[in-house]
């Protein structure tokens, strides 16, 4: 599969600051890109440079081949945006919110109205096509904007964080629809804060931190090297360190306390969990490693603001 | 600059949305005229007697055509597009699409041009019903295409306020300091020729009174005079204006 996005060195500063400070990434067509990483991490500021619409400061940025400069119109022509605010136009309706996008990609009448039935249903918005914006739930809004997304019928998709603020059922109807356009053979690109979102739905990722990229890798095999299989959470007083630690001396295991807890990253952690049993603590949990481990050995467990 | 026809892309999603505001706009746009023509026209005109040979009405009407046409254009350019640029994010969604953010910012000077002229063309007719018509049909469709510049023109003007605005009590400043006082400074409701000479040099600088000039040429029939430079001051302050809130709004837009 050939390489849809391509980035070397790319820089964005706004002043003094720098958002993306020299990152590199290959993004093939087809397949689901996510970009890691907690508020201000550069996520946001990455997609953006990739998509047209914030100028890259320096280094090199193609889509398709293409510069991505600042109104790019052929790379924006291609490209389909589900943003993370909802920014549909609360004047229109549905079903017109979706007519003057297509105008927007120079779209014809009738050609239009056949995709826009298309995605209606699609995205289950039949019965709603000509409700107010504000008589839609949040579930049925984020359905809308990844509806207007696809009017172009794009090669490439960036979701920035298009799940916030729903509940479970709405997001894992959002995540079912992604993965149909995946198989479908469009490039996905998505950015997210929710571990289980980039587990669920991308081939390959990206931590960013700090407008750097920490680590690249399949989700899977990430938390494998990073993390290994099993996390132990040992909810003890500091205390009784020397204890569990004592107990557990004869296990490869990497641990960590922080705040009340105690952590073991282990390769294999049954007989361990039995041999922590002896001591008879209170409060013990065995779980599998998940990305968020990889995510917080990363970027450290402080506050990210 | 990055403009083409999709300009008229954005003016269809301002007409769009303004499918579910005509009555009320149409309401404001038809009170506002009859609230100036029957107070300032009939009222204090009754007081004012023949007023260049003519009932201050005839006085009145080309005035407040080009005013009318200046403000409206002028608010739909100032809080029409502020709420679209920060509550309603429009402007975002729109420049993820090949629709670049100078023609957004062009579609709505646009339509700010295009509410100007509803509310002109408005003023017009009501006029009309009260006695008061162009001097010949023909100049109707004059004034119709001088009310899309004056339009074009005071809506540029706005949409640089706008570009540096943070909020709404910022567009006070400019309605209140600027637009409210030159309606009385250009030669709207009254001539300017007993104005201390600097008074009429102030007036001179100001856009509204070339307009308003210019108007009511078109209207009457009479020449006015120096309308060569009154027209190139205009089409040059409008250019400057609109290539100035262009470069601003895309500052404000494209981060």
């Amino acid at each position: 599969m050939g390489t849809l996005v391509t980035a070397s060195a790319l820089t964005k500063t706004y002043g003094d600051f720098t958002a993306v400070a020299g990152i590199d990434f290959e993004i093939r067509e087809g397949e689901c890109f996510g970009f890691l990483g907690p508020n201000g991490a550069g996520k946001t500021t990455t997609v953006r440079m990739i998509h047209c619409v914030s100028p890259v400061t320096s280094g090199v940025l193609t889509v398709a081949g293409l510069p991505a400069r600042i109104d790019n119109r052929d790379v924006k022509g291609m490209t389909g945006v589900i943003p993370q605010e909802i920014d549909l136009d609360v004047d229109l309706t549905v079903e017109e919110n979706l007519v003057i996008f297509a105008r927007f990609f120079d779209i014809g009448r009738r050609e239009a109205k056949a995709r826009i039935a298309e995605l209606l249903r699609f995205a289950e918005l039949e019965a709603k096509a000509r409700s107010k914006i504000s008589e839609l739930s949040t579930g049925m809004k984020r359905r809308l904007l990844i509806a207007r997304a696809l009017i172009n019928r794009p090669r490439l998709i960036v979701a920035d964080e298009p799940t916030t603020g729903l509940d479970p059922q709405a997001r894992h109807l959002i995540w079912q629809r992604l993965r149909q356009l995946k198989n479908q053979g469009t490039t996905l690109i998505l950015t997210t804060q929710y571990m289980e979102e980039a587990q669920q739905l991308c081939d390959r990722l990206v931590i960013m931190h700090q407008g750097r990229i920490l680590k690249e890798g399949v989700p899977g095999r990430l938390v494998e090297d990073e993390i290994g299989r099993e996390v132990i959470e040992v909810r003890t007083p500091p205390e009784d360190d020397a204890r569990v630690l004592g107990q557990m001396a004869g296990f490869a295991c990497a641990h960590e306390r922080v705040g009340d807890t105690l952590y073991f990253y282990c390769r294999e952690g049954h007989g361990l969990r039995q041999k922590l049993l002896e001591l008879d603590l209170p409060n013990t949990l065995n779980r599998p490693a998940t990305l968020e481990d990889v995510f917080l050995k990363l970027t450290g467990r402080s506050l990210h603001e | 600059m990055s403009l083409s026809y999709r300009i008229a892309y954005v003016f269809l999603r301002n007409l769009y949305s303004y499918k579910r505001f005509v009555v009320p706009t149409f309401l404001v746009s038809l009170v506002e005229p009859l609230f100036y023509l029957i107070t300032f026209g009939v009222g204090m005109g009754a007081y004012m007697g023949a007023f260049g040979g003519q009932p201050y009405l005839h006085f009145l009407v080309p005035g407040v055509l080009a005013s009318a046409s200046m403000m409206s254009a002028s608010f739909e350019c100032l809080y029409g597009t502020f709420v679209k640029i920060v509550h309603e994010k429009v402007y975002d969604s729109l420049i993820t699409t090949p629709v670049s953010a100078d023609e957004a910012v062009a579609g709505d000077i646009a339509w700010g041009s295009f509410r100007g002229l509803i509310s002109g063309v408005l003023m017009m007719v009501v006029a009309v019903f009260m006695g008061v018509a162009p001097a010949a049909p023909w100049r109707a469709l004059a004034l119709v295409v001088f009310m899309i510049f004056i339009g074009l023109l005071f809506g540029s003007l706005a949409m640089i306020v706008t570009s540096i605005s943070p909020s709404f009590d910022f567009f006070s400043y400019y309605t209140e300091l600027i637009i409210t006082p030159m309606l009385f400074f250009s030669g709207v409701f009254f001539p300017l020729d007993h104005f201390p000479a600097w008074m009429k040099g102030l007036a001179e600088a100001l856009p509204l009174t070339h307009a308003v000039v210019l108007s009511r040429a078109l209207f009457t029939g009479q020449p006015a005079p120096g309308w060569g430079w009154r027209i190139a001051y205009l089409a040059v302050l409008a250019a400057a204006a609109f290539a100035v809130s262009i470069r601003m709004m895309r500052k404000r837009l494209i981060k």
